[in-house]
């Protein structure tokens, strides 16, 4: 797994991708309370058969919230797949050029059209006030669903710290 | 009017016989119908959007329309389940006779109108009962049920849960899956063309009837209000009433192949199971119940709930008196 | 030719090119869907056509990711990683793997037919390849590296033993094509039983002679003893725990206690207490795990939310017709098209995953194939015996799709998990030995029905 020390230090970038990183730290407990679910849900199916609905939605409630939170994480630690078959062999200034390229045309206005969308469809599962459609399900489905703005807002702020990087590193000289 | 395209997410496989074969009828009957002015275009469940997320997709406009069933959105609107399938509720004769001729439509679309859901609903295929379940093994008395973990859908989950049984949710594709690995020991889906296509009778040796919980399933046409609004009155028309001769179509190809499939799991020694009397009354003394805890937690299911039942009350001396007992064969 | 029928060509196209520029996979597809999107809407406004997208339309990519955060089948996928992890960090997955390869005592390429080998139950516990393919690099890869394997015989071998697990159920993709297709998840998960099996075996063979004819490429350890009965013992001891874990796994899924999702989580936790019983659980371990966890299982989802849009954004400007209607109209015999279509499965491959491939393509070819009239005889207690062959077939080509660059999921989940100094060149080349491997396979099944159909005709008779 890539370090986020592989990336050259810009002070501004670095404390952000610091505090996203931070907030990563604590949201990755959720693994390990869903290990701690999984365990409780198969003891009480096996043993008491009861509450297996919620128990079984909490678990993809937590991973929802790990996988969409770690996005911005990953993006911290330069971790996301690349194609590094000509990419390895790049000069330093042409990879700058191409992350602040791809993040203004690609990246961002993928985040944006997530972003704005999810708005409205919190604010809709918030208005009726969504539960589960299981009768015994979990209540405050909007409470999940507006993972998806939270993340993607966090992840747009990791973003906006990798172009304030690059194209600090573009304009300063060879390193 | 200008031509239509209906671009409509569907939450059900068109190759599912009588769940979604109804809205492949639909698409190619509408171009046929109008000289090509509404043309439908049918996305397989999942290549839009999944099956849950259809009302959303056709209230926000960005699809035009999506076929569903109603008691996919029970979370959203505990009334929805009543316009899906009543466990103990009309069959499809009844079930109609209330939607169109009582107040059944007036009722279903005012609970998308009054929960702020832009969309137009038209009921537009009907099925007649599903099996109740297929079992690994005997069940004779509601002691049997105690213990085991059973995928049920809909409000007949409630009814199952009173009864000690673990009810879970699985989709169609999972279930023969987690009953071969015995992580359920019974399911119920569909009627027995459709659970034929599942494999359940390679698991679960027994199949029983009848299917109080789903007596009729009722699916919908959603349409966008502002799409609908933009068609002419014609147009509207011909959407209307093709769904309308997809209810007979629906529940003419449910009714005309359930027997054939039967008759073969009979062969490959699957049990046919009617509930005794004492499961039945079990079922619906918990399924009362229920319902007392569902009028009570929410003002307008109660409202659609009083509703059918003063219709079904008026039915019964109807009912009671017009047909010939049933024949039963076990 | 159509305006949209070109777009969707040069949608294909971009992707690919962009592809090679290194920017992440992830938002190359995100980012060419919604340029595509917002070119399909000029389109519409400009060329008459009527694809129908517009920033409106493009909220479904919200409806469906929401599909991808509500799914419980993928909640084991993070925890099949954190079961790897944390073998890894508590040490007992090296010693697992050292101490089985005792037992091939001075065979050359013991360690990789280990891996293969685990590969193999990996695959009959999760059928998730992202997992197996972590866990086995996480597990073998410092082993061979220290045994001096060549590099990409290395790879290789992890990156094909991580992918058995599609063919061999459970498998989350045989169930997807049930789906699909209206055929019995049953039937499916009872036909891939042999070809899983036999591709393992061929792997095992294919390591065996390549030790022999390459001996500088797997390595005996210098210290390596033919194995006698106190080796086996020994061994038996040392793994005993580890095992113990598999089949708890294993066991509670074909036992019945639990389902794939509650398995990796049962495995998981018994990963901790393993690293607790080794003595090396801390807090600081923990902490390292979890973050790995968030880590990995993050940026192989940013794969799945970028390509979400793209598929969006390629179905509304009706790729999928271009394709049927194509296909239809091919002037071949049975067989032709058989082995054109799996041809073409194959090649779509090298951009698409399997995932793509089975929800857009394969609806496509089920009518084609049905039309063929191909009879095949003697297994009349399967429904459509002809669909679940071709199925088999079409899973077996997918499966080469996790191999073939430039998209190729084992390869990246593989490069993630790899030292920085492993380049996915490397990878590359050690695949290339594997992929042939897989078309041989195919080629054999294609030959052979019966390899697919007799077990299902044979168990549910
Ligand atoms: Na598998
Ligand atoms: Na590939």
């Amino acid at each position: 797994m890539n370090e986020p020390s592989s990336l050259p230090r810009v002070p501004l970038a670095d404390s952000i991708d610091r505090m996203i990183q931070k907030i990563g730290h604590l949201i990755a407990w959720s693994y390990v309370l869903l290990v701690l679910i999984i365990i409780t849900q198969v003891v009480l199916r096996k043993g008491f058969s009861s509450g297996l609905i919620i128990f079984e939605e909490l678990q993809w409630h937590l991973y929802a919230v790990g996988v969409m939170f770690g996005l911005s994480y990953a993006q911290t630690t330069n971790s996301h797949i690349r194609v590094d078959l000509f990419y390895s062999h790049f000069r330093a200034k042409t990879k700058n050029v191409i992350e602040i390229l791809s993040i203004l045309f690609m990246v961002l206005p993928f985040i944006a059209v997530i972003f704005i969308h999810s708005l409205d469809f919190v604010a809709e599962s918030y208005r009726i006030n969504e539960h589960s459609e299981s009768p015994s399900g979990l209540p405050f489905r909007w409470l999940i669903k507006s993972v998806i703005p939270l993340s993607m807002g966090l992840l747009a702020l990791a973003v906006l710290s990798r172009l304030y990087r690059d194209t600090v590193l573009l304009f300063k000289g060879d390193l | 009017a200008d031509r239509v395209l209906l671009k409509t997410p569907i939450a059900f496989g068109s190759h599912l016989p009588a769940l979604g074969t109804p809205i492949k009828w639909v698409s190619e009957q509408l171009p046929v119908m109008s000289d090509g002015s509404v043309k439908m275009k049918i996305y397989e469940p999942g290549k839009l959007v999944g099956a849950k997320e259809i009302l959303d997709a056709v209230s926000s406009g960005k699809v035009n329309s999506g076929y569903a069933t109603a008691g996919y959105w029970q979370g959203k609107m505990p009334a929805a389940a009543l316009f899906s399938a009543v466990p103990f509720g009309p069959e499809a004769g009844e079930y109609m006779a209330w939607l169109y001729y009582g107040n059944g439509m007036s009722l279903y679309q005012e609970m998308y109108d009054t929960n702020g859901f832009n969309v137009k609903v038209i009921p537009c295929a009907i099925i007649s009962p599903e099996t109740s379940g297929w079992f690994k093994k005997e069940i004779n008395k509601p002691e049997d049920l105690k213990g085991l973990n059973m995928r049920f859908f809909g409000l007949g989950a409630s009814v199952m849960e009173k009864l000690g049984v673990s009810t879970s949710q699985l989709p169609g594709g999972e279930i023969f899956g987690a009953l071969e690995k015995g992580a359920i020991d019974a399911t119920e889906f569909s009627q027995p063309a459709i659970d034929k296509l599942l494999g359940l009778h390679k698991i679960a040796k027994y199949n029983y009837f009848p299917g109080w919980h789903q007596q009729a399933t009722v699916f919908e046409l959603l349409v966008n209000k502002d799409a609908w609004g933009k068609m002419s009155t014609g147009q509207q028309a011909i959407v209307e009433n093709t769904c309308k001769a997809s209810m007979t179509n629906a529940i003419a190809e449910g009714e005309s192949m359930q027997f054939e499939v039967m008759a073969k799991a009979k062969d490959q020694g699957v049990n046919i199971r009617y509930w005794n009397d004492e499961m039945l009354k079990t079922f619906e003394e918990k399924w009362d119940e229920v319902v007392v805890e569902k009028t009570a937690a929410d003002p307008f299911f109660k409202k659609v709930w009083d509703d059918l039942s003063t219709f079904r009350e008026g039915y019964n001396l109807w009912e009671a008196n017009a047909f010939l007992p049933r024949a039963k064969n076990n | 030719m159509e305006i949209n029928e070109i777009l969707v060509i040069a949608m294909f196209l971009s992707f690919i090119a962009l592809l090679f520029t290194g920017i992440p996979v992830a938002w190359v597809l995100g980012g060419i869907g919604i340029a595509f999107a917002f070119i399909g809407y000029l389109a519409d406004t400009y060329f008459d056509t009527i694809t129908g997208l517009d920033f409106l339309t493009l909220g479904l990519v919200v409806n469906r990711l929401w599909k991808i955060m509500d799914n419980w089948i993928l909640v084991a996928l993070p925890m099949f990683i954190f079961m790897g992890i944390m073998l890894d960090k508590s040490g007992v997955a090296e010693r697992l793997m050292n101490s089985m390869q005792e037992l091939f005592g001075r065979v050359r390429g013991g360690l990789a037919i280990t891996v293969t080998a685990i590969g193999i139950i990996l695959a009959a516990s999760t059928g998730i390849i992202g997992a197996s393919v972590v866990l086995l690099a996480v597990m073998s890869l410092p082993a061979m590296t220290k045994q001096g394997y060549s590099m990409p015989l290395a790879l290789g071998t992890i990156a094909s033993a991580g992918t058995l697990g599609i063919l061999i159920p459970p498998s989350i993709m045989l169930v997807i094509m049930a789906d699909q297709l209206g055929l019995s998840v049953g039937d499916l998960f009872m036909g891939a039983v042999f070809p899983g099996l036999m591709l393992g075996a061929m792997y095992i063979v294919y390591i065996l002679v390549t030790g022999w004819l390459k001996p500088e490429s797997a390595p005996v350890p210098v210290d390596a003893k033919p194995a006698d009965m106190a080796t086996v013992v020994k061994v038996i001891k040392a793994v005993l725990p580890t095992l113990l874990l598999i089949f708890v796994v294993l066991g509670s899924i074909f036992g019945g206690f639990a389902t794939p999702t509650e398995a990796s989580g049962v495995g998981a936790f018994g990963a901790t207490l393993l690293a607790l019983y080794n003595r090396k659980f801390s807090f600081k371990v923990l902490k390292e795990v979890m973050q790995g966890t968030y880590n990995t299982t993050a940026y192989i989802f940013a794969i799945f939310i970028g390509a979400t849009c793209f598929a969006l954004v390629l179905r509304e400007l009706g790729g999928d017709e271009l394709i049927e209607s194509f296909l239809t109209g091919l002037p071949f015999g049975p067989y032709g098209i058989i082995f054109f279509i799996l041809g073409i499965i194959f090649l779509l491959g090298f951009f698409l995953d399997w995932i793509e491939i089975t929800l857009i393509i394969l609806p496509l070819l089920a009518p084609v194939i049905s039309a063929l009239g191909l009879d095949i005889n003697g297994y009349g207690v399967v429904d459509n015996p002809e669909l679940v062959w071709f199925v088999m077939l079409v899973a077996m080509a997918l499966q080469t799709s996790f191999l073939t660059p430039p998209v190729g999921f084992a390869l990246f989940y593989l490069k993630g998990v790899c030292p920085p100094n492993v380049r996915l060149t490397d990878i590359y080349k050690g695949v290339i030995p594997f992929i042939i491997l897989q078309l041989i396979g195919l080629l054999i099944l294609v030959f052979w029905p019966q390899l697919v159909l007799w077990l299902p005709a044979a168990a549910y008779g």
